[in-house]
């Protein structure tokens, strides 16, 4: 049993040196070959990896599918512009209104959740396309605050005791903080009561519920954390591409946003990250087959959801599985191979 | 209330009626595949739109490229109905059909949707194209105008939801099918290949969906966001109440008509309307004006 343990524990000491290694090799070279244009698509990248990143609490950890994450970036997102570009006649410092977007995108997705949970299973991803289509036609139309269809230009580069990035190389490493403070913040919950929660409410909600699970809460809090996240990529985003408009908060973006998560592997966070970066740079990479990358990228789901559908992760574990059961000559017979659980 | 008024005006009144009812019926068509593929193998189609969006530019190629007369296009369309349920079935569904994660079958037909648009695009080009109405002109009764297409939109619209009863309600292979969409593994047991009654299901969907999409072509030209339609189908299906065929076209032809009578109080935020009504229905009646309400599989 201690032996066990102990083979575990290497296992995660050396899981985590060569996910830092990979990290700071990707922190490192990354800048170094890209040239500033991809450089911009790269950190929108990163942006949409902390919106992904609430996905999967949402749908890996939860188990719920929902659309919504573009509504609360939607949020954010014009909360920063609104009130840093001087538009209603307010210029703060952009700091304290990047949190302030955070606390007001979680308060409305606390809202939204507690009125939208009442619903159960697929009805809540229903009614969360409703709200999608109902942000999306505000952040469309909205003249006063969202600036109807021409968006809102001129939002400033984040500032913080006086520095600001300079160029998209220097957003890069600002992102890369968010991104780290967000994957840590993330994989805290998931080994927390309420990660645990979660899981239980995604394997079987009424098992879960008779063990004590306070099941609405729950669902409640994890939305929050998801809104929050949301609400942080869209300030971002406002920042960093300094013009918002209702394109970025379409239903067809959220489905965007639901395919990063499932590429990468939908409980984890490092897969969510891969399947960010690999759905945000490939129209940039496919650039020569512009005409058919659309389709490639239709038919590429669809061969992801046959051959693997926990996502890269889901293949990776595999792998490694498979690996490890080789290194260790395991003979024992596993009960699942019996045959008689499927 | 100036948009009221306005709506209270017989005439409009009428007028929007009876638009109204012919979106809901295109919706219904939607709607009606969406109950029969998650009854049959509880799966949410995401692609619903753009089998629609296909079937407008089917019968559009047929009709203008191929240029075959009306009597012979319906028979060639329904071909290619056929063909695009089989196939669409073995790529998006088959291979899923037994996935641990029931979210994998519903991403795929997200990708089935967007490969499905793209190969539009690359067929036909993303510029919209006009497709003359079965019947032009307009029925005067009084004052009112009344669009031909409208009219038939709704009757054919009838008549198919008229034939999906009578297939499923009366037929022995309308029977078939159900028992196996209700106990996959029983049915199999007693014979019933079920290959053959998902196929024919996915058939059905595909049909439903394509001559909805041929019936508003000319009203909507023929154009690659008509997939977009298929979130009023969504609407439909859940103010009806999920998993009764009866709630889902009600339920469409409500959302048709909300949408319809929203246009005299506000164009820009009709989208708005349409969803907020949804939510408030989910709200106070979340199994559906129609359903009965039935937990979620444990």
């Amino acid at each position: 049993m201690s032996k066990k343990k102990n083979a575990f524990l290497s296992m995660t000491v050396f899981k985590v040196a060569a996910l830092s290694a990979a990290f700071a090799a990707f922190a490192f070279y990354t800048p170094r070959f890209t040239n500033d244009y991809s450089m911009m698509i790269m950190n929108v990248s990163l942006i949409n990896f902390i919106a992904a990143l609430g996905l999967s609490v949402m749908l890996g950890m939860g188990g719920q599918l929902s659309f919504a994450a573009v509504s609360f970036m939607g949020a954010g997102a014009y909360f920063v512009a609104n009130l840093t570009n001087g538009r209603l006649g307010v210029i703060w410092e952009p700091v304290p209104v990047l949190a302030g977007a955070v606390l007001f995108a979680a308060f409305a997705a606390w809202i939204c959740g507690a009125v939208l949970f009442r619903l159960g299973g697929t009805y809540f991803t229903f009614a969360t396309i409703g709200f999608v289509q109902v942000t999306w036609s505000v952040y469309l139309n909205y003249k006063f605050l969202c600036g109807g269809p021409d968006g809102v230009s001129g939002i400033p580069v984040i500032r913080f005791l006086g520095m600001s990035p300079r160029n998209y190389h220097d957003w890069f490493y600002i992102l890369l903080g968010f991104v780290l403070a967000a994957g840590f913040l993330i994989e805290r919950v998931r080994k927390s009561r309420l990660g645990r929660s979660l899981a239980s409410i995604r394997d079987n909600e009424i098992a879960a519920q008779t063990l004590g699970v306070n099941i609405y809460r729950t669902k409640v809090i994890a939305f929050t954390i998801a809104g929050a996240l949301s609400g942080l990529a869209g300030g971002l985003y406002a920042m960093h591409n300094q013009f918002i408009s209702s394109d970025l908060f379409t239903f067809d973006m959220a489905t965007t946003y639901v395919i990063m998560t499932m590429l990468g592997g939908v409980n984890n966070t490092v897969g969510v990250f891969v399947g960010s970066i690999l759905v945000t740079m490939l129209p940039e990479w496919l650039r020569p087959v512009q005409r058919y990358l659309k389709l490639s990228y239709g038919v590429g789901i669809i061969l992801l959801m046959i051959f693997m559908p926990m996502g890269l992760a889901g293949l990776c574990n595999a792998v490694l599985k498979k690996l490890s059961k080789r290194i260790l000559k395991k003979t024992r017979a596993e009960p699942d191979t019996l045959g008689w659980e499927k | 209330m100036q948009g009221l008024n306005i709506l209270l005006q017989p005439n409009v009144f009428m007028q929007l009626t009876i638009n109204g009812v012919a979106m809901g019926m295109i919706y219904a068509l939607m709607a009606m595949g969406l109950i029969l593929l998650i009854r049959a193998i509880g799966v949410m189609n995401f692609a619903q739109g753009e089998l629609l969006m296909l079937g407008a530019f089917i019968t559009w190629g047929l009709t203008y490229q191929v240029k075959l007369p009306f009597v012979l296009m319906i028979p060639a369309a329904m071909l290619c109905f056929a063909f695009v349920g089989v196939v669409f079935m073995f790529v998006a569904y088959w291979p899923l059909r037994t996935a641990s994660y029931p979210t994998a079958t519903v991403i795929s037909t997200m990708g089935a949707a967007m490969v499905i648009r793209e190969i539009a695009t690359i067929t036909w080009g993303s510029l919209p194209l006009v497709s003359a109405p079965l019947v032009k002109g307009v029925v005067r009764v009084g004052s009112l105008r009344l669009q031909y297409q409208y009219l038939l939109t709704i009757a054919i619209g009838a008549v198919l939801i008229f034939l999906v009863f009578v297939l499923f309600e009366k037929l022995y292979a309308g029977r078939i099918m159900q028992a196996a969409a209700q106990d996959k593994y029983a049915a199999e047991l007693l014979g019933i290949p079920t290959v053959l009654t998902t196929a024919a299901t996915y058939i059905i969907v595909v049909t439903l969906a394509s001559v909805g999409g041929y019936m508003i072509a000319p009203v909507f030209l023929v154009n690659v966001t008509l997939g977009t339609l298929q979130l009023r189908a969504f609407a439909g299906v859940v103010t009806g109440g999920f998993g009764s065929v009866k709630g889902a076209i009600v339920g469409s032809l409500f959302i048709g008509l909300v949408e319809s009578y929203s246009s005299t109080f506000t164009t820009t935020y009709k989208d708005a309307v349409v969803f907020l009504v949804l939510i408030v229905v989910l709200l106070f009646r979340p199994q559906g004006l129609f359903g009965e309400r039935v937990a979620d599989k444990a």
